[in-house]
């Protein structure tokens, strides 16, 4: 069973008379529990094609149905909804609020998702507990080395229990060990919980290694779909 | 999102740029400050003026005469529209007319006025000033049920007076207060005044010298007493009275010039030798009726009595004047006043306004990158269009509570340089500033409003964020 269904989703930007054809015509499916990577050179869409499942853009035509529902007719308040509680983004530059804790972060998500005040602190604690950074509660993101600061980013969006990660290259700011780690963790949160990810990034190897399917986007349409045969 | 929630991320935001929220708060409550102060001034001065009227209850009085007074047409001053008017066909006002007025329902008390200029001597000590008439029903009345010493005369021929504390005062003769005698003795002894007890005065003889028509004294031909001097058609002459009451002295506002200094018994009063033209109606009008009156001062039970009572006069033929007729012109005034003071007042306050959209659209493009990352993790437009409304909210609410605390600091401090400048010494403090409850709540409504106003595009432009432009690449 499917947990997306892309279907010939295109998004067009227009500045002024000049026409950018972002995305064109990209169909494929997510099953539940699968771990999707999307690579292709700069500019080709990736990062365009993750906003739109993760509802932060609006496409110029097709469909993403999610969980059934259809992202394309959702309106304004029913994409937030989506964002809150369906998936989970993690950004290459973290996007952590700078004055805020690590564990204050990841009670922001927990107070957009609802979770009443006096459970915010101990779930946030199991969350960042889950990424390894128990140690690391009340640090500021300043405070935080990069592999640390991508790790709240991960228990941030894994707050309000989404059931697919979007990870927009998130080892692109960090070295090959860390970024080795923060894949691994991901890997294990796809094993062990399920959690589905559709991840874009640069590294083709790691891509292949710890994916199930590899997207390879050019110029904005599906230049190759590769099933690595790890799909569960 | 829960709306404590929503506040909790509002006040999170005010708390982190604190310099910022107390600078832009600050010129909110000066607004406020400026604004309250003013309208308090306005409401003082406009409740200063009504209560007066209750006090002196002009708002259930009547002033009933035969010919109709035209207040504006007398002041324009044009002679030959006075004449028509004194021609005009009129009802006289005699006693039967009084006894038909007393009979009215809802009517409390009738009685003609009288009123003419005096001088009064006691002892050495002598003024000018007005007689009134009164009858002796009037003691269980506001304000001569409440003498500062001995009482109100009971019986409407009897040959006492009330004299007012000021009339004495205007005399040389300072009344110590029996409740607080230290505290005047100690300071009023300056300015040739002399103290002295009330009971030195009350029971004691009282003259009235009053100017008549000396009738044997009177030519055929008037105008040849004017080339005579030495034959004066005008004497004065002495009535004795006994001082029965001294009337407490009375609010600033009050309109002791329309009162009489000193009030004596209706039937008494008569008895006193006077000229005839106290008023412009008397000289002109038909004096050869005896026992007419020039006017009738009817009181009624109740405000509600007004109407129908005016009504039913004015169906004898007669003309009612009631002060009430001229505050509505006085309360338009007011209103001029009022809103030229509270024009200043808002001009303070948008300027203010302008200062809170300032601070949130600086907020708003310092802040960019976080609204992004709400509207990522889930924040909808509406809760962060809320936190921001919250944050506006939240300046106007304080500023306009502390506007208000500045607001009636700077009103007393006002109040007492007025009261020290404007007031003689001695006299009771007047408050010239009054904040009813309508002017605080109202401000802090206002204030609401206003800066709700000025949050309503900053908080849609940050609602309105593209999460994908926020959260680019630095
Ligand atoms: N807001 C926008 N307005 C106009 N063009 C845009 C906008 N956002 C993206 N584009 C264009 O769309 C195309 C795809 O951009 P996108 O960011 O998805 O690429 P990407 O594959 O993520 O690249 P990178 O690997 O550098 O992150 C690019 O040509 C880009 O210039
Ligand atoms: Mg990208």
């Amino acid at each position: 069973m499917s947990l997306l269904q892309i279907s010939q989703l295109s998004k067009i930007y227009r500045k002024g008379d000049i026409q950018i054809d972002a995305l064109k015509d990209i169909t494929f499916n997510v099953n539940q529990g699968a771990f999707v990577s999307i690579v292709g050179r700069s500019g080709s869409g990736k990062s365009t094609l993750l906003n739109l499942i993760g509802g932060l853009d609006t496409a110029t035509s097709g469909h993403i149905i999610f969980n059934g529902k259809d992202l394309t007719r959702m309106k304004r308040s029913e994409l937030a909804q989506h964002r809150r509680f369906s998936v989970g983004m993690v950004f290459q530059s973290f996007n952590l609020i700078p004055h805020r804790s690590a564990l204050e972060n990841v009670m922001l998500a927990l107070t957009f998702g609802g979770i009443p005040r006096f459970q915010r602190r101990e779930r946030a604690t199991q969350l960042l507990s889950r990424v390894g950074l128990e140690q690391r509660l009340h640090h500021k993101p300043a405070e935080l080395s990069g592999g640390e600061a991508q790790r709240v980013a991960i228990a941030r969006a894994l707050a309000n229990s989404p059931a697919m990660l979007l990870p927009d290259e998130p080892t692109g700011n960090l070295d090959s060990t860390t970024a080795r780690e923060i894949i691994n963790l991901l890997q294990d949160l796809n094993r062990s919980q399920g959690v589905t990810i559709v991840m874009v990034t640069h590294e083709q190897d790691v891509a292949i290694s710890v994916s199930s399917e590899v997207i390879r986007l050019l110029d904005g349409q599906i230049e190759q779909y590769d099933q690595t045969g790890e799909a569960p | 999102m829960k709306l404590l929630d929503t506040i909790g991320l509002g006040f999170d935001n005010l708390r982190r740029t604190k310099l910022r929220t107390f600078l832009t708060t600050l010129g909110v409550v000066i607004g406020i400050g400026a604004l309250a102060s003013m309208i308090s001034f306005g409401t003082g001065m406009q409740k200063n003026i009504t209560d007066t009227f209750k006090e002196n209850d002009l708002f259930t009085s009547l002033y009933i005469t035969s010919k109709k007074i035209d207040v504006e047409e007398m002041a324009s001053g044009d002679l030959d529209n006075m004449a028509n008017l004194l021609k005009q066909p009129s009802v006289a006002l005699t006693d039967s007319t009084l006894q038909e007025i007393q009979c009215i329902s809802g009517v409390e008390i009738a009685f003609p006025e009288i009123r003419f200029p005096v001088k009064v001597r006691f002892g050495d000590h002598e003024t000018r000033t007005h007689l009134q008439a009164l009858p002796a029903a009037m003691r269980s009345y506001k304000p001569y049920n409440e003498m500062m010493s001995g009482e109100f005369f009971d019986d409407d021929t009897s040959s006492t007076l009330v004299i007012r504390w000021e009339t004495l005062k205007q005399m040389n003769l300072l009344v110590q207060d029996e409740i607080r005698p230290k505290r005047q003795s100690d300071g009023d002894t300056l300015n040739g005044l002399s103290i002295v007890r009330s009971d030195s005065i009350v029971g004691k003889p009282i003259e009235i010298v009053s100017a008549a028509l000396d009738g044997s004294q009177l030519p055929s031909n008037p105008m040849l007493s004017f080339l005579n001097p030495d034959r004066p058609i005008i004497k004065e002459s002495v009535t004795e009275f006994t001082v029965s009451g001294i009337l407490q002295k009375s609010g600033t506002f009050s309109s002791n010039r329309l009162k009489g200094g000193i009030i004596v018994p209706l039937k008494a009063a008569g008895k006193i030798p006077r000229l005839g033209f106290s008023s412009v109606w008397e000289l002109l009008g038909d004096m050869d009726e005896k026992n007419t009156y020039n006017s009738i001062y009817v009181r009624m039970k109740s405000m509600r009595d007004m109407e129908p009572v005016r009504e039913k006069i004015e169906k004898m033929g007669l003309h009612v004047f009631s002060i009430t007729d001229q505050l509505e012109e006085i309360k338009r005034g007011f209103l001029i006043m009022d809103a030229i003071l509270g024009a200043i007042g808002t001009i303070a306050l948008v300027v203010a306004a302008l200062g809170i959209i300032n601070t949130m659209i600086m907020s708003i493009l310092e802040r960019t990158r976080e609204i992004g990352i709400m509207k990522a993790i889930g924040g909808s437009e509406g809760e962060i269009r809320m936190i921001f409304f919250i944050e506006a909210g939240t300046i106007g609410l304080i500023g306009a509570v502390f506007g208000l605390i500045l607001g009636w600091i700077v009103t007393r401090i006002a109040n007492m340089i007025a009261n020290a400048q404007f007031l003689p010494p001695g006299e009771p403090s007047v408050d010239f500033f009054y904040f009813p409850l309508w002017l605080i709540f109202g401000a802090v409504a206002f204030s609401l409003v206003i800066s709700l106003a000025a949050g309503l595009y900053p908080a849609n432009r940050a609602a309105r964020v593209n999460p994908v432009e926020a959260l680019r690449h630095d």
